[in-house]
This record gives structure tokens, C-alpha cells and sequence, in this order.
């Protein structure tokens, strides 16, 4: 029995840890920018550097202590996780990257640092990240050269601790994303023979997926890149349930909105299984009345979903998800509509999920997906989506310019496969990938994993993006690359 | 709750800390009451109580205790702590063990808000027979940070398959994974696109957020997430109903929408229904190709919550809640109630104690009754008395004509009370039809309804009742009575006779001849005062007759009514 690190009525607490930790963070950003731009004397050094001592300070007086630390894609302020979402995103990338550059795990307060200490403490960060060995030992040493002794900093937390926390996540995500695409097959099957599919397991399935998106979103999103076609159906819907609740938690919703929002987005073609299967399967053209019959799910999912057994309230939020996911601002999609009626931010969400997945997927009459950035492009420029253009633009802020998946032609002319968008929002077009091959062509045995943010001695990116290439075309199966 | 023999129920076996064992038994009871007694129950509030108080006396000890699960126990530090062994829905330890939950470990802090959260859980799961709810989905949608708990994940049959990996589910110590409720942080694809890189793509600033995009973001979804969804599902189904000929279609909406006015009405969800009924009706009379039988079945939802069976429950219910003014959603709900919702509103506006629910059904009342006459002037008719005679002040209210054969028809009632709401009904009306049954009034053996009828003629000039008033005066009908009936006869019969009504007043005031009847000082004093008000020249001159009257009273009365009633 061991005690807990949280006592007594202490949400409050945690709250004020939490915002007080926030402003730090993005009061180093701030200083971190201004040092970068004008010289120590300019007067807007001066303030940033004057706002981070005061944000240190009423950090402190929170928590009578000061620790940043940094683990995976996460920042700690005395213990404190504090949460990335949109308002915060670009401070948290950069401060993360800082750190990670430099090499430093963590950087303790040990008593209240002046302007000047914070001045010395983030040029050092910034100088040792850039030298090829630096590491938290040559800032400790760098600190104390320059008579700093207001900080202490510590290691990056073990890369091989790392790794086994990353590969027990990817495998807690493949399990989640298995046990989701199960349980979609058997809700849409269960409908299909006239069924009353189980609201728990729904419940379950989603809840697992929020847990994850929650813990390390990363691992999930990779996994949306599987998108076997057979499976597309279901794959379908749990990847648009991951890109969903994974944009919903960057906007800001609490766990229980993205609960409500995931059962929403697994659920959002339920009606599909109420078409024909092989309407949908179909690969040539449509006649007029099949696409009648096909743009019929969305109500139809609907009309299912208050089928829904074990529902202590009829599941509303994702009736409507269903009814309005086709539907464009200006009401030009489908269903049509009647009745005056505002379409939801979960609808608009899932709108731009579904439309994402689905020209990224291959499919019975999509035989060759569309690339994931064009995709991306393409939603974020044709207005004739009737996307709602600010969700699009939180949708690429979380997927990055290039997104999982993408096959990208470097500078060097080697092929890598994206794994994610870059933690520091600044890098948006700079992901992490994994170098394929050469450039001559030759596969890489094993692959290269590589941050495209990161530069060389000559203080120039090492490797930049100069097209995005068709993985079919070189025989390359992405998602061999990311699970 | 059945437990096993050995050891004894709840005994703590050799080794088992007392404490842990005493509060494991609290809660367990308190899961019971729980189980048992409503909120605003003594017994509920007690055991609730009486579990913080175990849990906090824990906590001098402990910052956090963790219990292990099998089919029949919960186990402290591997001892059996509390034993229950009969594997039914009673057992404590099998509800937890049957949903896949092997261990759960409570934190400090957890009696403040949690625990009530805990009990409504276990409460749900254990009520349910045969339902679709388990533990784990529950406890998840607690979102509890002081209760951790580990389990396998259920099979197909919603049993935890043994040896199954065990996870972690509730909050980890010292974790934040999510805002907390109280933040506000919170053509074809690629057709143009060119798979080169563009400058545009190095520019993230593009990507970044503004302010305003960002607030617009989390305005969103708090309106999503604060507002009531129903309607928004109703417009929807009912945009299909019109949008779909198919008939099987139209088929299973119907049934979905009669369903779902059940569920809001049960919920209370008042607004809601109300726009479902004034939807339904508008949707059939839009959609084209209606069936006859789906149409009658939009129809009857209103009919449906107008009926009296259905409608008493409701404002039974409505009766013992407390409602505060305004009252928008039960106001747009009554609007849609039919005709034959008008009784029951009625029965229950007169006996309602409820001030707020009063004033709503005071408003619903009237829309139905100026609306629906004949309704009306059926409850006019009720043997219910307190029914009738709200019927009859709204009919009056209405001033509606065809309430005139029911009022008079009350006029021959037994009851005062109704004979006075009738007369005062009519008078209100004012049509000649009502002003004529109003006239029988005069002769009613009730002082003050003659009297109210009598100013109400003479009120609305009601000319037709001369006859009736002359009548009344010569035949000494009125003389017998108190000094103010024969004044507002008098009155009354001057101001609608006018100068023809002189000479009889005169004959009672200045009687002539040896042989005539002298009347009463004050009877002759009334019509003095009667000839004052009308004050023409041949009123002036009978009244100067009296000026040397013998009997003082007399004389007296004329000449105030000489000086104009001074």
C-alpha cells in the first residue's frame, strides 16, 4: 500500500497547477522567440524574460517547488501533466523540442532564477541542442561557467525505457484498434440480420479508444494507416472514431464529451448496413436510384440507432452525427434538410474524419487512394466541400501537412514513410518519418527513423520533403512502416 | 444478503485488520440502502453518512487501500475481508467479479464526491436483470480520480474470460488524461494538386490557429454539448418523414416518434413534446402522398397527451414539483393540447396548490376554452361544482354567445354559488339572448342575485327588463324587501324608464286619494331618491309634492333628491 501523490480535496489544486504550469510553458516560448530574434538588451527580451520569472515564481507558489520535465511527447510541471490542446500547442511543440535537442529530461528551479538565469538558462538550451554532443552534462557544465546556479538539470529519461514504453503502447493500440474493428464488423453484421447490436460493447470499444487517444494518440493514428481493403467498412468507421476523438481532445473536449463524440464517429455510417452490400461494393457508376439508395444512410443510420439496445438515453448525439455528416455548410449535401437546424460541431468534426479516411482508403470503386496531403490540400482549399474550414485547419494542425501515411520524396532523393506530425507546431511540414530507402533506391534494412525538424552541424535541415510519391508505384506498403 | 457459514458474514478471518473490515461492511450496507431507499429518504442519507465516516476514519490510518476480488470475496493484503457467498445478484463481491473487475484501489478524497458516483453505479448494474450495462463501462463514465480499479476484458457473454490480461481502468495517481469538466481550455481529391512541395507548405503560420478560431472551437462545442439534442433529432426524423414517400419508412418513423413522445413526456422534456406535436402536424400536412393511417397517427399524438389519463398523471406530477416561473417548455406544450384536454386542465386549475403551475394552467385554460366553446359549455354542465363553475367564469371571460341555453339552464341549479356564477356569466356575455335569461334573475329567491341582476340591467341599459322591474315594483315584490334591494329596483327602473317611469314612482312616493296605500317611509324615501337620479323636470315636480311631507324621513329624502342626492 503506497501513498498517493494527490491528497485531500485537491482538484482545485491540480487546476491551478495546471494553469500556472500552461503559462510557464508558454512564457518560455515567448522568451525562447524573443532571444532568438533581438538582441539580450532589446526591450522585448527584457519583458519575456521579466513574464518568465514571474510565471516561474507563481508556479512556485503553487507548488512550493519548480520542475519541467519531459517524457515522450508530454510535459510535466512538478508532476503535473499538463494537456496540449489548441490554444497551447505551438508553445508545447517548441518547449519539447528544446529540451529534447539539448538532450535534457528535466531542468529543476532550486531557487528563484532572475532574468539573467533564465537568459543564460534557454541560450544554453538552444547552443547545446545544436552541438552534435550536447547533452544535459555540457549544459550543467555550460551553467555553471556562466555562474548560473539556479538550476539543475537532468538526463533525457532512458531511450531504451523509452522504446518499451513506445512499443507497449503501439502494442496496446493494435490490440484497441483490433478489438474496435471486431466490434464495428459485429454491430454493422448484427444490423445487417435484423439484430439488436449490444450498446456495451460499443460503449467499451470507444471508451478503450479514448483511453489511448488520451495516453499516446500517436500509436492510434498510425494504426488508420492500415486500411486493408477488405475490412474498409470497418476499419472505416474505427479510424474515422480515432481521427475524431483525437481532433476532438486537441479542441479542447473534456474525457466524457470525447466519449460521447467517439460512440458518435463509430457509429456515424451505421446506416450502411442497412444498403445493400453489394450497392456498396459496386464499382462502376451508379444509377440514378442506387445513389438514391446509398445516400439514404445517413438517415437510416439514424432510424438504426434508436434500435440501439441498453441505452439508458437514446444515444441523440450520435443520431444526429449520422443524420448530418453528409451535409455541407450551405445544406447542399444530403439528407435534405426541412426544418431550420444548426449543424453540430461533433457532425462537422466527423465530416471532416469521414471525408479524410475515406479518399485516403481504398475502396470497391476508389481503387487507388488519394495521398493523404493532397487530400489534406484538397480539403482545406475547395470550399465546395462544405467542410467547416476552421475544424480543416485543426485537422492538419493535428494530422501536420504530411500526414501518417504519406510516401515523401526527400532533398536526398531517399523514399520515407511519415510517422507523425512534429511536435513543435512551427514544424508542421517537418514530420517524423522513417528513411525507406536510399537514394539510389536501394531498400533500407532496418529503416531509418529521423526527425525532418532536426539539422546538421551546418545549423540546415538535414533532410526537407520535396514531393509526396504514390507507395504503389515503388511497391512500398506504408503501414509496414508504422505498426 | 446470503454469505457463507465459515467464517461468519462480514467476520474478518484471523489477520484481517478490523478496521478495513468494519468499513468494507459499512460500505456494503450503504450499497444496500442505496440499492433500497430514494434520495430525500432518512435511511439513504444516513447510510451515505455513515460511509463517508468509515472511509475518513480509514484515511488516519491509510492514503489509500486496495481490495483484491474473487467470486465471493473481497480480500485486503490477500485476507478475505468481507465474504459473500451466494453468487447471485445480491453478493457484493460477484457483481464486481462477474463484470471482469479483479481489484480496485480507493484513494483519500474519494467519500467527498466520488463515492456517491460509486454507489450510483453499483445501484445501476445490480437493478438491471438480464441488461446491457456493466461495471466497467460504468465506472469509466464516473471518470473517478480517487478510484483505480483492474480488470479483464468481458467475452461475447459479457463474462471476463479467466486468466484474460488484466487492465487498468479509473485514474492513475499523479496522471492528468483529460480536462476536467470546469475547463475552457479548453470535384475529386488532388485533382490540382501537385505532388511537389510547395513554399506554402513550409509556412505553418498558415496552419495556426487565431484567437477568434479557436474561441469560435470551443464555443462550438459547448453549445453542442449544452443544449438539448432532442429537438434536433425530431427536425431530423421529421425532414426524412416528409423527404420519404416509402411508406415503410413513414411506418417506422411513426412508431419511433410515438415512442419518443412517451419518453419526453416521462422525462419532462415539455418544450420537446411540444414541438414534436406542432411538428408532426405540420409535417402532414406538407409531405405529399401521406397514407390516411400514418397521418391519423401523427394526429392522435396530441390527442394522445389530451387525454385525461394521460394528461392527470402528468399534472399530478406537475403538482408536487417545484416549478419556477417562467415556465416556457410546459407553456409551448399545453399549446398543443386538443379540446378534450380542456376537463382535466380545468378540474385540476381549481383544486391546484401549486401557485406557479396555477398561473401556467390559468393561461392553458383560456387558449382552450376561447378556442373550444363547445367543450366549454359541456363542463358548464359537470356534476363536478368546482368544475362547473370555473366553466362558467370562463364562458363569461369568452363572452361566448353559445353559453347562454348552459347558463340558464344553471339558473334553476340548487346551489346559490352556481346560480350567482351563472348570473354573473351572462351578465358578462351581454348578448340579448344572455341579458334575457338574466332576467329571470330578478325573481331568484337569493337577495343578492336579484340584486346583482337588477344593477346589471340597469349597468347595460337593459331596456326589454322594464316590464319585468314594473312588474316587481306594483305587485310589492321588491317592497318587502331590505332598503337597498328597493333602491336598486327603484334605481334600476328610473334609469331605464326614464320619464315614464315617474308615475308609479310618484303614486309610491306622494300616494293620492283617501283610500291609497301609504308605503313605508323608507320604500317611499327610495323612490325620492330614485326620482333625484333621474332628475328630468317631471321627476323635479313629484319630488316637490313630497318637499312638505308630514313624515320626516320623506320629506328629507326629497329634498336631498331635489339637491341631486346630496
Amino acid at each position: 500500500m503506497t501513498a498517493t501523490t494527490m491528497d485531500g480535496d485537491e482538484r482545485q489544486e491540480t487546476a491551478n497547477a495546471r494553469r500556472t504550469g500552461r503559462a510557464l510553458i508558454v512564457a518560455i516560448h515567448s522568451a525562447t522567440r524573443a532571444i532568438k530574434l533581438y538582441p539580450p538588451e532589446h526591450q522585448a527580451v527584457q519583458k519575456a524574460l521579466g513574464d518568465l520569472s514571474a510565471a516561474a515564481l507563481e508556479s512556485k507558489s503553487v507548488d512550493a517547488d519548480l520542475e519541467l520535465r519531459v517524457h515522450g511527447e508530454f510535459i510535466f510541471v512538478n508532476g503535473t501533466r499538463l494537456r496540449l490542446d489548441l490554444s497551447n500547442y505551438a508553445s508545447f511543440g517548441r518547449v519539447l523540442e528544446l529540451f529534447r535537442s539539448a538532450g535534457v529530461g528535466a531542468v529543476r528551479v532550486v531557487h528563484d532564477a532572475t532574468p539573467r538565469e533564465w537568459f543564460a538558462l534557454l541560450t544554453l538550451l538552444a547552443t547545446v541542442g545544436a552541438t552534435p554532443d550536447g547533452d544535459a552534462d555540457e549544459l550543467a557544465r555550460r551553467l555553471h561557467a556562466a555562474g548560473v546556479e539556479a538550476f539543475e538539470t537532468s538526463a533525457h529519461a532512458d531511450e531504451e525505457v523509452e522504446i518499451e514504453e513506445r512499443e507497449a503502447a503501439k502494442a496496446a493500440a493494435r490490440r484497441t484498434y483490433a478489438q474496435s474493428v471486431a466490434l464495428t464488423k459485429d454491430v454493422i453484421n448484427s444490423v445487417r440480420m435484423g439484430r439488436v447490436p449490444s450498446a456495451r460493447k460499443i460503449k467499451r470499444a470507444v471508451q478503450t479508444i479514448v483511453d489511448e487517444v488520451l495516453t499516446e494518440e500517436g500509436s492510434l493514428i498510425g494504426l488508420t494507416t492500415l486500411r486493408e481493403y477488405d475490412e474498409y467498412t470497418y476499419t472505416h468507421s474505427v479510424n474515422v472514431c480515432i481521427f475524431a476523438v483525437a481532433l476532438g481532445k486537441r479542441i479542447g473536449m473534456t474525457k466524457l464529451q470525447l466519449y460521447e463524440l467517439g460512440v458518435a464517429a463509430l457509429m456515424h455510417d451505421i446506416g450502411k448496413s442497412r444498403v445493400p452490400t453489394d450497392l456498396l461494393q459496386k464499382s462502376t457508376a451508379l444509377e440514378d436510384d442506387e445513389w438514391r439508395r446509398i445516400t439514404a444512410h445517413p438517415w437510416l443510420g439514424m432510424l438504426t440507432l434508436f434500435q440501439l439496445r441498453g441505452q439508458q438515453e437514446l444515444p441523440y448525439r450520435a443520431m444526429i452525427v449520422a443524420h448530418e455528416h453528409h451535409m455541407r455548410r450551405d445544406f447542399t449535401g444530403y439528407p435534405q434538410v426541412i426544418r431550420q437546424r444548426t449543424i453540430a460541431m461533433t457532425s462537422k468534426i466527423v465530416a471532416v474524419a469521414d471525408a479524410y479516411d475515406a479518399a485516403t482508403s481504398r475502396r470497391s470503386y476508389q481503387t487507388k487512394p488519394y495521398p493523404p496531403s493532397a487530400v489534406l490540400q484538397e480539403m482545406r482549399d475547395n470550399p465546395r466541400r462544405g467542410l467547416d474550414p476552421v475544424v480543416v485547419k485543426a485537422f492538419i494542425t493535428l494530422l501536420g501537412i504530411y500526414p501518417s501515411g504519406t510516401l515523401v520524396v526527400l532533398d536526398t532523393f531517399e523514399l520515407a514513410v511519415v510517422l507523425g506530425a512534429n511536435t513543435n507546431a512551427e514544424m508542421l511540414s517537418r514530420p517524423r518519418v522513417v528513411v525507406v530507402s536510399d537514394g539510389r533506391g536501394n531498400l533500407l534494412q532496418p529503416p531509418i527513423e529521423t526527425d525532418l525538424a532536426s539539422t546538421g552541424p551546418d545549423g540546415q535541415f538535414a533532410r526537407t520533403i520535396i514531393k509526396t510519391a504514390d507507395p504503389d508505384r515503388y511497391g512500398i506498403r506504408v503501414s509496414d512502416y508504422i505498426i | 444478503m446470503p454469505v457463507s457459514s465459515t467464517p461468519a458474514a462480514g467476520a474478518p478471518r484471523a489477520g484481517a485488520d478490523p478496521l478495513v473490515t468494519e468499513t468494507l461492511k459499512t460500505l456494503a450496507r450503504t450499497v444496500r440502502s442505496f440499492q433500497l431507499y430514494l434520495p430525500n429518504n432518512p435511511m439513504y442519507v444516513r447510510a451515505l453518512d455513515s460511509a463517508r465516516a468509515a472511509l475518513v476514519s480509514l484515511w488516519g490510518r491509510f492514503d489509500s487501500i486496495e481490495f483484491g476480488i474473487t467470486e465471493t470475496e473481497f480480500t485486503h493484503e490477500d485476507v478475505p475481508v468481507l465474504v459473500e457467498s451466494d453468487r447471485g445478484g445480491e453478493s457484493l463481491p460477484w457483481v464486481f467479479y462477474k463484470d471482469g473487475i479483479r481489484s480496485f484501489e480507493i484513494r483519500k478524497g474519494f467519500e467527498t464526491r466520488e463515492l456517491a458516483r460509486f454507489l450510483g453505479a453499483l445501484k445501476t448494474v445490480r437493478a438491471q436483470a438480464g441488461g446491457d450495462e456493466d461495471l466497467v463501462t460504468l465506472f469509466w463514465e464516473c471518470d473517478f480520480e480517487h478510484l483505480s480499479y483492474t480488470y479483464e476484458e468481458a467475452g461475447g457473454d459479457g463474462f471476463a474470460a479467466p486468466g484474460a490480461e488484466l487492465l487498468r481502468g479509473g485514474a492513475r495517481p499523479g496522471s492528468i488524461d483529460a480536462p476536467a469538466d470546469n475547463e475552457t481550455d479548453a470535384g475529386t481529391y488532388g485533382a490540382g494538386a501537385s505532388q511537389f512541395a510547395k513554399i506554402s507548405d513550409f509556412d505553418s503560420t498558415l496552419y495556426f490557429l487565431e484567437e477568434q478560431e479557436i474561441a469560435y472551437l470551443h464555443q462550438s462545442v459547448r453549445e453542442d454539448f449544452g443544449g438539448d439534442l432532442r429537438p434536433s433529432v425530431i427536425a431530423a426524423l421529421l425532414d426524412t418523414f416528409e423527404a420519404q414517400s416509402d411508406p415503410t419508412v413513414r411506418e417506422e418513423i411513426c412508431g419511433i416518434l410515438e415512442n419518443l413522445l412517451l419518453l419526453l413526456l416521462s422525462g419532462l422534456q415539455f418544450r420537446t413534446a411540444g414541438y414534436l406535436i406542432r411538428e408532426c402536424a405540420a409535417a402532414t400536412s406538407r409531405a405529399e402522398n401521406v397514407l390516411p393511417s400514418h397521418s391519423q397517427r401523427l394526429g392522435e399524438l396530441a390527442e394522445k397527451v389530451s387525454d385525461p389519463a394521460t394528461l392527470n398523471q402528468l399534472l399530478d406530477a406537475l403538482e408536487d414539483a417545484q416549478l419556477k416561473s417562467p415556465q416556457p417548455d410546459l407553456v409551448s406544450m399545453f399549446t398543443q393540447l386538443k379540446p378534450n384536454a380542456l376537463k382535466p386542465l380545468v378540474s385540476h386549475l381549481v383544486r391546484s396548490r401549486n401557485l406557479e403551475l396555477r398561473a401556467i394552467l390559468e393561461e392553458a385554460v383560456t387558449r382552450l376554452a376561447s378556442a373550444n366553446t363547445v367543450e366549454l359549455m359541456a363542463l358548464i354542465g359537470s356534476d363536478d361544482e368546482a368544475v362547473s363553475l370555473e366553466a362558467m367564469r370562463r364562458a363569461g371571460e369568452v363572452r361566448s354567445p353559445a353559453a347562454v341555453a348552459p347558463l340558464s339552464k344553471s339558473l334553476d341549479a340548487a346551489s346559490e354559488i352556481s346560480r350567482a356564477a351563472a348570473v354573473a356569466a351572462l351578465a358578462q356575455i351581454g348578448s340579448p339572448g344572455a341579458m334575457q335569461a338574466l332576467e329571470r334573475g330578478l325573481e331568484d329567491s337569493d337577495r343578492d342575485i336579484r340584486l346583482f341582476v337588477v344593477n346589471a340591467c340597469a349597468e347595460r341599459q337593459y331596456r326589454p327588463v322594464l316590464a319585468r322591474l314594473e312588474r316587481a315594483i306594483k305587485d310589492r315584490l321588491v317592497r318587502g324587501g331590505s332598503s337597498q334591494e328597493k333602491t336598486a329596483f327603484f334605481d334600476a327602473y328610473a334609469s331605464l324608464g326614464g320619464d315614464g317611469a315617474v308615475p308609479l314612482l310618484e303614486s309610491i312616493l306622494v300616494p293620492r286619494g283617501l283610500l291609497a296605500r301609504k308605503e313605508e317611509p323608507m320604500t317611499r324615501a327610495s323612490a325620492a331618491m330614485a326620482l333625484g337620479k333621474l332628475g328630468s323636470e317631471r321627476a323635479l315636480e313629484a319630488l316637490r309634492k313630497a318637499l312638505g311631507d308630514k313624515d320626516i324621513v320623506v320629506r328629507s329624502a326629497a329634498t336631498r333628491a331635489m339637491r341631486g342626492g346630496e
